[in-house]
């Protein structure tokens, strides 16, 4: 009965403010214009928008249309003819997906003609589908499936079946991740709309025509995206299925855990495939705010580095050298033993980018407890002028949905398509439908969008500053002018110079903005929870610490090598709390297994500055044990002991530290811009070197290992090779541009 | 104890309606010991309704082992659809998930075994409040998380082959 | 192929059953401007003085001294000159319906391209992709006569406001591409065409593009995909092409002998081309005969001609005498056939081709004697439709196929007799349930074999039925 009741109150008044936020948010829709025109489907009136389709329409009025071809984020094809419904006055069935509506329209949605013409369309595709379904992976979440039994005959009468048979199509390789069984393919085209639309790769298409028709590559290559695995969610059959998970599970065999991604900073949204303890695939969720409902395919296949490289029990190194498996308790009194013959001084924390906010906090509490100020990220950020003192100097602050207003953005220094590939879907996007100008300070990438390539040095942006570069003017003009800053290149030396002159373009730009709210200032981080350990109070970047040369150091999840044996107090104790055997558990003295972001309950901010939720799917392998409680345990053992024992706790201290994770879900608002702005204090004349404004992340092979998880993917170690091979693939589009 | 669980599944839905709907006819205070409040509301048969605004806490007779109410939070949220385009009724519903316990693979037939009785609960609302109303009165912990709907988006087929637009496509 | 353009959407469901629609009506509220006079009874044959075109058997020269001759390109410029409303109106007042084979009313389908420009040119196409089985009266006009469609194109251009023309030439007509293309240099050379065409400040260019030879590139809307070069699959409607046509801008596309006539329409007066064939038939019109006839041939006629008469006068009779007709196919590959009984008495227009369940289409006669083997022609049809389906939508890709593989069965014989009413419900599946008119083409000369040879049918699979039973 260890309830704590004021806490438990505080986690009350959260779940009050959240809802009255929603209230608030639901009551700011604009209220429909009166323009609207009226239909009637099924003799129930709806009024919709002028421009909108018939099938949208029936949407609206809570019918839906059954659909192949037709889908929400892409382009309408009105080809699979599944959506025919009848209109009155109107001689033949219309296909609901492309028809606009018109005043007083009258549609019947489930009349004997739409019957027939649905049951027709029906039979049609199955006469040359296989039919496989028994050994198809689709079975079970298959459109054609379903709608076969909703709309379908009850009966074949393909009699042909005994005289010619089927069409048979000859699969085809196009890559590592989808898998092709084309005989399925019922030609929707979904899948060539995504690779060209939003993927901006033309690497599909139809070859042949009648039944001879094709959906392929036409010479046989890699299908080149960083997002290509969501054609697997696209195809509403078999045919494209995905390649790692074939064969394993079924999706009704499958739990559904709705989760958080943390391969990148956006924090897509994911819904996590669990079955017996085990993750079989990871799949998106519906986000709008976020990742609409697309993943990137590290997001989407990496996960079978969970099953590799684990840490599974807890190692201390021996006298000899090595690392030998030994219990937590051991461990723990090793860490003990030192730790309390240290000055609190000496004892320094790095935390990697993926480490989740409350092992985060646990961390810094036990640390401070111990006499500790010394707690770090990996990933380094200029902590020149205001620094990390502003919220707003380091998230995104115009978010990423705000992408779609915009009319101008400026990147300088990042790869969005590899940093963070659904920033780059949202720019293409917008691109696409409105007249954004996309500018780039960086390297000359293939982005799948047009835009100016302006350079890659760092006098370029002063210039642009300084009104000496002709784009200055172009920014002063735009409405909504974005800049998004890369946060690969403040990892350089003298990168405050980046940053400072990026954060007064913005305010210049800002102050200069009809626009009141428009914020300009953006950063894109690459890791999953950089923004949450700065909203703590960690301090970015290793240096300060290594000038310390601590001799007790925690490396919680640090894996990225910035920390080495050197830079440490001779004979320093390192103890590694990861959930991969990586770089950061072989410098290490004491390995503590943790557990990775599929495995707890955890919070991560993205790079808006959005804290979500991940939830456990499966247990932590072997003794692995959840962060926080490892750390929670550990205190007790060093005899500073946290004061929270639950999940709620802790998550009521988060709350305590900032604001950010009050409420799960939704952005924070970083206010203080005019504060942040004036402390922004121009620098003097002398400048030291720069390098030039490159992004790390420059090919799509660098795309995939990029963490411990993905590091021990094996799938995305054939994603590697497979973009190897393409390379030298002579039909292969080369990718620099 | 797994039986009252399972019985109590099956009755979530119309008990969380009830809870929802009717003011509780009880004519002493339904709060203080709710065994002493069992005992007592059925012999006082009297006409005089009293509605007493008042949360209803069931926990202790639930049957729900302490454990299982004290330290699990809830989670309030509308399922994520699946990947197809159909079947878009069932993310309409409001849907309570407990926090994930241990698991393991049971040595004997490799089966995943867990000790969490309620993890295999699946109760379906038609409102969040019905869901809030029910945790409440189970004496859970909650949250919610927002529901995510799709926003409508305009699209035109003209769009497609219109000139000196981005939307124009160039592969079929 | 001019061959798809000519099934108007709206237009297509209805011929089957035999109805008039909306279209109809609307070309006969078109028609009541005219006086009163009486009508005919009797049409044909055409006068030679009434032709238009006077070179259909290239027995003269093509080019620009012999087309003159001929009459081509007099007074363009006043036609030009008297303005677009009058250009509209003579050819409103004409009863000219589109001879692609739709039958849409040309003044009407022009006049849709008079809405006030948005800044986007405006384009002429001419559907010169004449593809369909059994038709040849496109190539006619572009081998022998070129610069009557060339000056067609300038006029209509001039009544549609279009910036330029673009005829889009079926691949295999080689030597019609070559002697168009002549015949624009030419024009372009005398200023005909260019800038300031005929001198009257207009500016008009013609283009030639060559197609691959798809037959579905002969559909105004894949016709625009493959102009602007793409696949040729055809788009949904809406938007029409006079909204979002050829590269994004409003179009108007035509079939090669709408526009080759309009010149003439616009010099003789829309009067003089009223008084030929029946009220909302009107015109004088090319009709292709070929199958077994003695003298397969292309000839001009006036429209409501009595089929046989167009038979027997132009084309030397059917082999073996009329009493041997089987059947015959009246509008091209895509209508349904009719047997000898309505051929004895049919008009060759649209309205009575309705009448009998089929359709003028682009008025390619194909006649069927008794030696023909009625069911392997019509199975030799639909493996040309499968062989032309785009594979776009579903009905037309998968259902043809399937259409193809019953026939070949029924060819044999092979086949339960459930299975005619099967062959028809599919067809009326794929009928009106594509994106275009392919999916009908294809489904219509089956139910015609249905509809008039089912006892044929029948006899076949007993046959058969018999034949195994023996074998076994």
């Amino acid at each position: 009965m260890l309830r704590l009741w004021p806490l438990r109150q505080i986690s009350r008044l959260q779940n009050a403010i959240s809802l009255t936020q929603q209230a608030c948010n639901k009551s700011s829709v604009p209220a429909p214009s009166p323009e609207l025109v009226e239909v009637f489907v099924d003799d129930k009136q709806v009024f919709v928008e002028p421009g909108t389709t018939v099938l949208q329409a029936c949407a609206a009025a809570g019918v839906e249309i059954p659909r192949f071809c037709y889908h929400d984020r892409l382009s309408i094809a009105g080809n699979c003819r599944m959506c025919l419904v009848e209109v009155e006055r109107s001689a033949k069935p219309v296909a609901s997906c492309a028809m606009p509506v018109m005043k007083g329209m009258k549609v019947k949605t489930d009349s004997p003609v739409t019957r027939k013409a649905r049951e027709g369309v029906m039979e049609f595709l199955l006469v040359n589908h296989p039919l496989d379904c028994p050994i198809c992976d689709q079975g079970g979440e298959c459109d054609l499936q379903d709608q076969s039994m909703a709309f379908g005959s009850d009966r074949s009468r393909f009699t042909d079946n005994a005289f010619t048979g089927k069409r048979a199509v000859e699969d085809k390789n196009i890559g590592p991740l989808i898998k092709t069984i084309m005989t399925r393919c019922i030609h929707c085209t979904r899948c060539i709309r995504f690779a060209s639309e939003i993927a901006g790769v033309e690497d599909l298409g139809t070859s042949g025509r009648g039944t001879e028709m094709q959906v392929g590559t036409y010479v046989e290559k890699m299908f080149k995206s960083e997002m290509s695995g969501n054609v697997i969610d696209l195809c509403p059959v078999g045919a494209l299925t995905s390649k790692p998970y074939a064969f394993t599970a079924r999706p009704w065999e499958n739990r559904r855990i709705e989760s958080v991604d943390v391969m990148d900073a956006v924090g897509s949204n994911i819904v996590v495939c669990m079955r017996s303890n085990e993750v079989m695939r990871i799949l998106p969720r519906l986000n709008e705010d976020i990742n609409e409902e697309w993943i990137s395919d590290k997001t989407r296949f990496a996960y079978d580095g969970l099953k590799r490289q684990r840490l599974t029990t807890p190692f201390v190194r021996s006298g000899t050298g090595e690392l030998v498996p030994a219990d937590w308790e051991s461990a723990f009194v090793k860490i003990a033993e030192r730790v309390n013959a240290t000055d609190g001084d000496l004892i320094a924390g790095v935390a990697g980018g993926q480490v989740d906010a409350e092992a985060l906090i646990a961390l810094k509490d036990m640390l401070n407890r111990l006499g500790s100020e010394s707690v770090c990220t990996e990933e380094k950020f200029p902590m020149t002028n205001s620094g990390i003192d502003f919220r707003s100097n380091y998230i995104m602050n115009t978010t990423i949905s705000g992408i779609e207003e915009s009319d101008l953005i400026l990147l300088v220094g990042t790869n969005p398509r590899l940093e963070a590939p659904l920033v780059n879907a949202r720019i293409r996007k917008t691109w696409i439908n409105s007249d954004l100008c996309v500018t780039v300070l960086g390297a000359p990438v293939d982005l799948s969008y047009d835009y100016q390539y302006l350079g890659d040095s760092f006098e370029l942006l002063t210039d642009i500053l300084n009104d000496k570069h002709p784009l200055a003017k172009g920014l002063k003009e735009a409405s909504k002018p974005m800049i998004i800053l890369g946060s690969a290149v403040l990892q350089g030396e003298n990168s405050g110079a980046i940053l400072d002159t990026v954060k007064s373009l913005s305010e210049k730009l800002r102050a200069g903005s009809e626009q009141e709210d428009w914020k300009v200032f953006n950063v894109l981080h690459t890791q999953a929870n950089q923004v949450g350990a700065l909203d703590l109070g960690y301090a970015p970047g290793v240096d300060a610490m290594k000038g310390s040369k601590p001799s007790v150091l925690f490396l919680l999840g640090a894996d990225a090598g910035t920390v080495k044996r050197e830079d440490l107090y001779e004979n320093a104790l390192v103890v590694y709390i990861g959930h991969h055997g990586d770089y950061g558990a072989q410098i290490a003295d004491v390995v503590l297994p943790a557990a990775a972001y599929t495995e707890k309950d955890a919070v991560y901010v993205n790079t808006e500055g959005r804290a979500q939720i991940g939830r456990q799917a499966v247990s932590p392998p072997g003794m692995a044990r959840q962060d926080w409680k490892i750390i929670r345990a550990l205190s007790e053992m060093l005899g500073v002991t946290l004061p929270y024992d639950k999940l709620s706790d802790v998550r009521a201290r988060l709350g305590e530290v900032s604001p950010t994770f009050n409420h799960a879900g939704q952005v924070e608002d970083a206010g203080f811009f005019n504060l942040s702005d004036s402390a922004t204090v121009p620098r003097k004349e002398s400048r030291p070197a720069v390098q030039p404004l490159s992004p790390a992340l420059l090919s799509l092979r660098d795309f995939y290992m990029t963490d411990p998880i993905s590091r021990a993917s094996l799938t995305m170690a054939k994603c590697v090779q497979a973009v190897d091979d393409a390379e030298k693939n002579p039909y292969s589009k080369p990718e620099q541009s | 104890m797994a039986s009252a669980v399972v019985r109590l599944a099956g009755r979530l839905r119309s008990c969380a309606r009830l809870v929802n709907t009717r003011p509780m006819s009880s004519a002493t205070s339904a709060a203080g010991s709710t065994e002493a409040a069992l005992d007592t509301v059925e012999p006082e048969h009297k006409d005089i309704t009293i509605t007493v605004d008042e949360k209803m806490d069931i926990s202790s007779f639930t049957g729900v082992p302490d454990e299982h109410i004290k330290t699990r939070t809830v989670r309030i949220f509308v399922p994520a659809a699946n990947a197809m385009q159909s079947g878009t009724f069932n993310p309409r519903r409001w849907r309570m998930e407990f926090d994930e316990r241990q698991r393991w693979e049971n040595p004997l037939m490799g089966w995943s075994s867990t000790g969490d009785p309620l993890s295999n609960t699946e109760v379906n609302f038609m409102s969040k409040e019905d869901a809030i109303a029910f945790c409440e009165k189970n004496g859970w912990d909650w949250f919610i998380e927002a529901e995510k709907k799709p926003t409508p988006k305009r699209k035109s087929y003209g769009a497609n082959f219109s000139w000196d637009k981005r939307t124009r496509r160039s592969t079929k | 192929m001019a061959g798809i353009a000519r099934i108007a959407p709206s237009l297509s469901a209805s011929i089957c059953r035999g109805q008039s629609l909306s279209a109809l009506s609307v070309v006969a509220r078109t028609n009541t401007t005219e006086a009163k006079k009486p009508e005919k009874t009797t049409f044909g044959p055409l006068k030679d003085q009434d032709r238009i075109f006077t070179n259909l058997y290239g027995r003269y020269d093509f080019g620009l001294k012999g087309a003159k001759a001929r009459g081509s390109w007099y007074k363009t410029k006043e036609i030009i000159l008297k303005g677009h409303e009058w250009i509209l109106k003579e050819v409103t007042t004409s009863g000219l319906r589109g001879r692609g084979g739709a039958g849409f009313p040309t003044g009407m389908k022009w006049g849709f391209m008079n809405k006030p420009s948005d800044g986007r040119p405006k384009y002429l196409v001419v559907n010169a992709d004449e593809g369909e089985p059994g038709t040849c009266k496109d190539r006619e006009i572009m081998r022998h006569d070129p610069h009557k469609l060339i000056e067609g194109c300038l006029v209509a251009g001039v009544a549609m406001h279009a910036r330029a023309a673009y005829i889009y030439i079926r691949g295999e007509f080689y030597n019609e591409a070559s002697n168009l293309q002549i015949a624009i240099n030419e024009a372009y050379k005398e200023g005909l065409i260019g800038k300031n065409a005929c001198g009257s400040g207009y500016d008009f260019d013609v283009f030639v593009h060559r197609g691959a030879g798809a037959y579905i590139c002969g559909e105004e809307t894949a016709l625009i995909e493959s102009l602007e070069g793409k696949q040729g699959k055809p788009r949904l409607k809406p938007p029409f092409p006079a909204d979002v046509g050829v590269f994004g801008c409003p179009t108007t596309v035509s079939n090669v002998e709408t526009v080759a006539v309009a010149p003439d329409i616009c010099r003789r007066g829309g009067e003089w081309f009223a008084s030929f064939g029946r009220d909302r038939n009107r015109g004088t019109k090319l009709f292709n005969i070929s199958g077994h006839v003695n003298n397969p041939t292309t000839v001009e006629e006036e429209m409501s001609v009595p089929l046989k008469d167009l038979i027997e006068r132009h084309a030397g009779g059917v082999i073996g005498g009329w009493d041997n007709l089987l059947a015959v196919i009246p509008g091209g590959s895509s209508t349904p056939l009719i047997p000898k009984e309505e051929c004895d008495t049919v008009l060759m227009d649209f309205d009575d081709l309705i009448r009998v369940q089929t359709g003028l289409g682009t008025a390619a006669i194909i006649v069927m004697n008794k030696s023909s083997d009625i069911v392997r022609c019509i199975a030799r049809l639909i493996d040309f439709y499968k062989h032309e389906s785009c594979g776009q939508c579903t009905p037309c890709r998968e259902g043809v196929s399937w259409m193809m593989k019953i026939m070949h069965r029924f060819q044999t014989g092979n086949a339960k007799r459930d299975e005619i009413d099967m062959l028809y419900e599919l067809s009326k599946q794929i009928e009106g349930h594509t994106i275009c008119a392919l999916g009908d083409g294809a489904a219509w000369p089956v139910q015609g074999l249905i509809r008039h040879f089912r006892p044929e049918l029948e006899r076949r699979m007993d046959a058969y039925e018999a034949q195994q039973a023996a074998r076994n």
